[in-house]
């Protein structure tokens, strides 16, 4: 199995990556968002889509990666590329947090997440269903019938304490193991 | 012919004091052309300090310069190289194309004829030739104690307190767009300079001491550094970085401050984010599970400021070097903001002035395994005559304007003293 790590020049994008080598020992190629056209994306088996600024209408280029129809993980813009894709709604926050803590509803739990959100899913898309939640914040997202899944909250900061045992979840869910 | 600098010359002076080493410093600025590293008293494992004398071999960096040819110009022997990185190179390495007038070159790595180091009150002089370490010695016995007063000039800014606050407000607005997470913006101030530089930075270093002042030579001026931050250490391959970030003036120091520091969720929301930074950028260099946060809001005093930060630690690949990681992880994630890149893109847009050597990196590398770096903050650049420095702030989304104005002005502060 190989992954496809695509760096929407972020700054976490390689803490994701040393996190999903070490929890699968999958090999994961990095390639920037902006080198994803011309790449060959066919060869991997799953991709994941990291953070970064801006919002979902400014990355035109992942309606390639949907078709692909392979396992595909989003990490906070990437989650919201996910649900854009799917004609949900990402929006401005009324009150925006950055490199805080949230005790969010996760499955049947309740788990301390960092995050890093101006924006979140105002309204999510009908083929996908919410799985986890701050107030009134989509945190975690996952396709009906198709093995794509994203979160809000980034399990890759050290200011998670769970975050090994909630990317292997969700990796799990989308059959990247 | 391959020319092999042994150093097997050195020559140890015994019960020299951090001041005493100040006055050689500038002796022997006077006798050769000399940079140094240096650290005051009071910081706690950071006791080294170093002067590097007559330059022999030096490497301009441009956009064309190859990794390897840098390489090849550090590993060529032994000897230490003493460079720095300007800011405006990180944006070449970015791709952030700038129109502003650059003062200074983009970088420059240098190798010496002669390195003393002084370490627990002694100066080694080293070099492999006995006659100029004589020669320096003589410089130095020779030279006459000069109180040369800096004479007060007027400092002009280039923003005043309404502009700095109407841009910390527009950078809110990308904040909530989501274009940036925290921005640094700096502010520009400048003033003749009627003393000689060495004479200046020797003041400040004395008077408002800090782990990691520098003075170098550049192709096109004098850096007066007067950092407290480091950037990357690399020993034997442990890299370990020690990003500040969180704020606080006082006039009178109490421990319970600390805790107020501690306590912000504010400054503490900018450490940590750039702390995942900083995880990020030396995770591109270093084996997959060793990058981990070591010690978490710990505080610093310097000058009139409380200041946090933290440790970050990871191992560097095998396959890697130390130039791999400081070309990688530059500019510091500290003053650029997170994400760096639309950050910097932000930056470039906002602040009317060129960076220059501030916000770049000061560094020695003395092999593949080996290196130490600063960020070149509470810095200053000097040109003809003319003395060039600069102070700024983190921004987040719940930043005040005014409190972020004030605490530029206060970092500031030492270089203002300076010229009352």
């Amino acid at each position: 199995m190989a992954l496809l790590l695509i760096d929407n020049n972020d700054s976490f994008t390689y803490n994701l990556h040393h996190q999903i080598i070490r929890l699968t020992g999958i090999e994961t190629s990095v390639i920037f968002y902006d080198a994803m056209k011309d790449h060959n994306l066919s060869q991997y088996d799953g991709y994941i889509i990291s953070p970064g600024p801006g919002h979902p209408s400014e990355y035109p280029d992942y309606s390639i990666l949907f078709k692909l129809e392979k396992p595909i993980f989003g990490v906070c813009l990437g989650m919201q590329l996910i649900n854009s894709y799917y004609d949900g709604e990402v929006s401005r926050l009324s009150e925006c947090r950055h490199g805080v803590t949230l005790n969010i509803e996760y499955m049947d739990d309740i788990e301390e997440v960092a995050v890093y959100n101006s924006l979140y899913c105002n309204k999510v898309a009908d083929g996908l269903e919410v799985i986890a939640n701050y107030k009134n914040i989509p945190m975690a997202l996952r396709h009906k019938q198709l093995p794509y899944a994203g979160v809000q909250f980034h399990s890759e900061s050290f200011m998670t304490p769970n975050g090994d045992k909630i990317l292997n979840d969700m990796l799990n869910s989308i059959g990247i193991v | 012919m391959e020319i092999k600098y042994s150093m097997i010359c050195s020559i140890v002076l015994e019960s020299f004091n951090k001041k005493e080493f100040l006055t050689f410093v500038k002796a022997i600025a006077e006798y050769s052309e000399t940079d140094v590293l240096f650290s005051g008293e009071g910081y706690n494992g950071e006791d080294k300090s170093s002067c590097f004398i007559m330059p022999s071999e030096s490497f301009e960096i441009t956009q064309e310069t190859k990794l390897d040819d840098v390489r090849k110009f550090i590993y060529m022997d032994d000897r230490e190289v003493l460079g720095f990185l300007s800011y405006d190179y990180g944006l070449e390495l970015k791709g952030i194309t700038s129109d502003k007038e650059r003062d200074i070159e983009l970088g420059l790595l240098k190798k010496y004829l002669v390195y003393a180091r002084h370490e627990n009150n002694k100066l080694t002089i080293e070099s492999d030739s006995p006659e100029i370490i004589d020669s320096i010695i003589e410089a130095y016995e020779c030279y006459e104690i000069k109180d040369d007063n800096l004479e007060s000039c007027d400092v002009s800014c280039n923003m005043t307190a309404a502009e700095y606050e109407s841009k910390v407000a527009e950078i809110i607005e990308y904040i909530r767009d989501g274009q940036t997470y925290q921005l640094n913006l700096s502010m520009m101030f400048e003033t003749e300079m009627e003393v000689e530089p060495m004479e200046l930075w020797a003041k400040m270093a004395e008077s408002h001491p800090a782990p990691f002042y520098a003075f170098i030579n550049s192709l096109e001026g004098e850096i007066i550094s007067t950092s407290p931050e480091r950037f990357l250490r690399v020993e034997d391959g442990h890299v370990k970085s020690q990003p500040i970030k969180g704020t606080y003036r006082f006039s009178e120091y109490t421990p319970e401050l600390d805790k107020m520091l501690t306590d912000s969720r504010k400054e503490t929301a900018e450490l940590s984010m750039i702390v995942d930074l900083i995880r990020n950028d030396i995770s591109e260099s270093c084996e997959v599970g060793s990058v981990k946060v070591d010690n978490h809001k710990y505080i610093m005093k310097v000058d009139n400021l409380l200041q946090m930060y933290s440790d970050v630690s990871g191992e560097l690949n095998s396959d890697k070097d130390v130039i791999d990681l400081l070309f990688s992880a530059f500019p510091g994630g500290s003053v650029t903001g997170c994400p760096k890149k639309r950050s910097m893109e932000l930056i470039e847009q906002l602040e009317p002035h060129a960076r220059g050597i501030y916000c770049g990196s000061i560094f020695t590398i003395k092999d593949s395994k080996n290196m130490d770096s600063s960020i070149a903050i509470r810095t200053g650049f000097c040109k003809d005559e003319e003395l060039k420095f600069f102070a700024g702030s983190g921004i987040v989304a719940d930043s005040e304007p005014h409190k972020e104005y004030l605490e530029s002005v206060s970092k500031a502060e030492k270089f203002l003293e300076s010229f009352k």
